[in-house]
């Protein structure tokens, strides 16, 4: 992962995740009718910080060490907490996203804020940045080592199998006429020919040609398939299908031909770029057809230069 | 330009992607056909269109397109807005028709590939 | 502005040498989509698009526009541009892309269909 994308994945977490995940549940409350110096054993036991001051399960004010501090320097340990709290402070729901909790830590500077239920304003939790960073790395880290570990063990493959021949198939079943799903598996694809560990331009030239190849079946068939073998030297890109077959391939090969009914050229595709596409993007292109009986193109992309 | 002076500019509301509109983009490709896209579309480009299916963020995935700005007010389901989301794309929505779009980016500076020869496409990089 | 200042301009390539250039474009109009410039384009607009499919000439003719500009250095066949010359539909041809084309236009003065 680069500098530049571990950035954007933080920033999309604190989207993701909800201030539930980052708090912590475990809170050492208050009660309003507490005197001050209640706080001075909180504070050598627990090592407390601050604290919500609740009542009747309600968060009805905030204590901080800065406010006892203040009491103990003016004598005032007999006075009740309710006295020198800060009133009715500002709280965060359990179930907003992250990224509005840090907005607050800027907006207001406090130093935590206590986290309550949405329905029932019932205190749950307490916030600071530092469990916002925690909890951030913890999860970077995870998904970090995630990716990483699909990676590893992707790009390995070949080096890890020992044969005399290691040929990795991949394949699709593409459904006639089911245009929802269409580009689904070429996406599919482009995700998994990245973490085998094949170079970018390479990938994109075959998900562009398998993109095309599976929308001709999804267009034109009544379903098919779509194969892709990945070997140490090349990568085979073929589509096979059980009807209706191209009766004319010289035609259909030109850049602009096509039978695509209207509806699909109003879908955005149809317009006779297809096969030009698929030609385009790979090294060797072959296409078998019988009327009637069915279509196979094949497609082959070589990994270290055209051998 | 970066996607944020781009959603200024053509007066587009952002649908997702918020935290990526520093991100730069150089050309703009306005298109209604997915093949068109796939053989030209360049990764530091901003796709246009009047299109707002699932395919248009398949098509910019396969090629690498990272930001996409429906015109016309499209708008897509909230199907394909999380699928773009997955994806890590920008998608924005302006109620400008395409042509208008096009000549307020033009203006400010986003251009297209130059002239194409059909016979030489970019599909090699 | 007459449509063929626009050729001289932006160096289109008149692909239907018999239709009548000497025309005003009130406006430009961008898409691929047929069923959108049937809904949205307006009499007398230059329509940019890279559709070469003979529907854009039924198209063009019935909402009256100026002109079909088509990019990307598509062709359309050549009964598809005789049809056109037959509806005295101007196509033009260039190797630009729309966003580029567009662009120009709007450079030119041409405007889009705003409200």
């Amino acid at each position: 992962m680069t500098e530049d994308r571990s950035f954007t994945k933080i920033q999309e977490l604190t989207y993701e995740l909800r201030v539930r995940d980052a708090m912590v549940a475990d809170v050492i409350t208050v009660r309003p009718k507490q005197a001050i110096h209640d706080l001075r054993d909180m504070m050598r036991d627990k090592g407390f910080s601050g604290s919500p001051v609740v009542d009747k399960g309600k968060v009805v004010g905030l204590i901080s060490i800065e406010d006892f501090i203040k009491c103990l320097a003016q004598g005032e340990m007999d006075v009740l907490i309710e006295q020198k709290m800060t009133r009715d402070p500002v709280t965060l729901y359990a179930d907003e996203p992250l990224v509005h909790a840090v907005k607050k830590f800027d907006q207001y500077g406090f130093g935590r804020f206590p986290v309550i239920e949405r329905n029932g304003r019932k205190l749950v939790g307490i916030l600071t940045k530092g469990d916002i960073i925690k909890c951030l790395l913890k999860k970077l880290e995870v998904e970090y080592h995630e990716e990483e570990i699909h990676r590893y063990r992707a790009s390995h493959i070949f080096e890890d199998i020992v044969a005399d021949k290691t040929n990795l198939v991949l394949r699709y079943d593409i459904t006639g006429k089911d245009f929802d799903r269409a580009g689904q598996a070429a996406s599919e694809l482009k995700k998994a020919l990245h973490r085998l560990g094949i170079q970018p331009e390479i990938v994109r030239r075959i998900a562009i040609a398998a993109f095309e190849a599976e929308i001709n079946i999804i267009v034109f068939t009544d379903g098919g398939q779509l194969s892709i073998s990945v070997c140490s030297e090349r990568i085979t890109i073929t589509a096979s299908d059980s009807g209706p077959g191209i009766a004319d391939i010289e035609q259909a090969m030109q850049p602009s031909f096509s039978t695509a009914p209207d509806w699909i050229r109003e879908m955005g595709f149809g317009a006779g770029m297809g096969l030009c596409n698929i030609k385009n993007c790979t090294d060797e292109m072959n296409l078998v057809s019988e009327v009637g009986k069915g279509t196979t193109l094949e497609a082959v992309v070589y990994l270290n230069g055209k051998s | 330009m970066t996607l944020e002076e781009i959603s200024r500019t053509i007066e587009a509301e952002v649908i997702t992607g918020q935290d990526s509109l520093k991100t730069e983009v150089r050309i703009g490709c306005a298109s209604d056909l997915m093949s068109d896209v796939l053989a030209f579309a360049k990764p530091d480009a901003i796709l246009l269109t009047g299109l707002a299916n699932r395919q248009v963020v398949y098509t910019a995935d396969v090629a690498d397109i990272h930001a996409i700005c429906f015109i016309r007010g499209k708008r897509p389901d909230e199907e394909t807005i999380k699928l773009a989301e997955q994806k890590g794309q920008v998608l924005m929505t302006t109620r400008l028709p395409m042509f208008v779009s096009c000549g307020r980016l033009f203006k400010n500076g986003l251009t297209g590939l130059g002239y194409l020869d059909i016979s030489k496409r970019n599909d090699r990089g | 502005m007459k449509l063929k200042e626009i050729v001289e301009k932006l160096n289109l390539e008149v692909a239907t040498p018999a239709s009548d250039l000497d025309r005003d474009v009130s406006g430009g109009y961008a898409s691929d989509l047929l069923s959108d410039v049937m809904a949205n384009s307006r009499e007398g607009n230059v329509w940019v698009t890279m559709q070469i499919h003979q529907n854009i000439i039924a198209v063009a003719s019935l909402k009256e526009l100026a002109g079909i500009v088509v990019v990307n250095g598509r062709k359309p066949e050549q009964k598809v541009l005789a049809k056109a010359e037959q509806e005295n539909i101007p196509v033009m041809l260039t190797g630009l892309q729309a966003f580029e084309i567009a662009g120009r236009l709007c450079e030119l003065g041409i405007r889009g269909n705003t409200k």
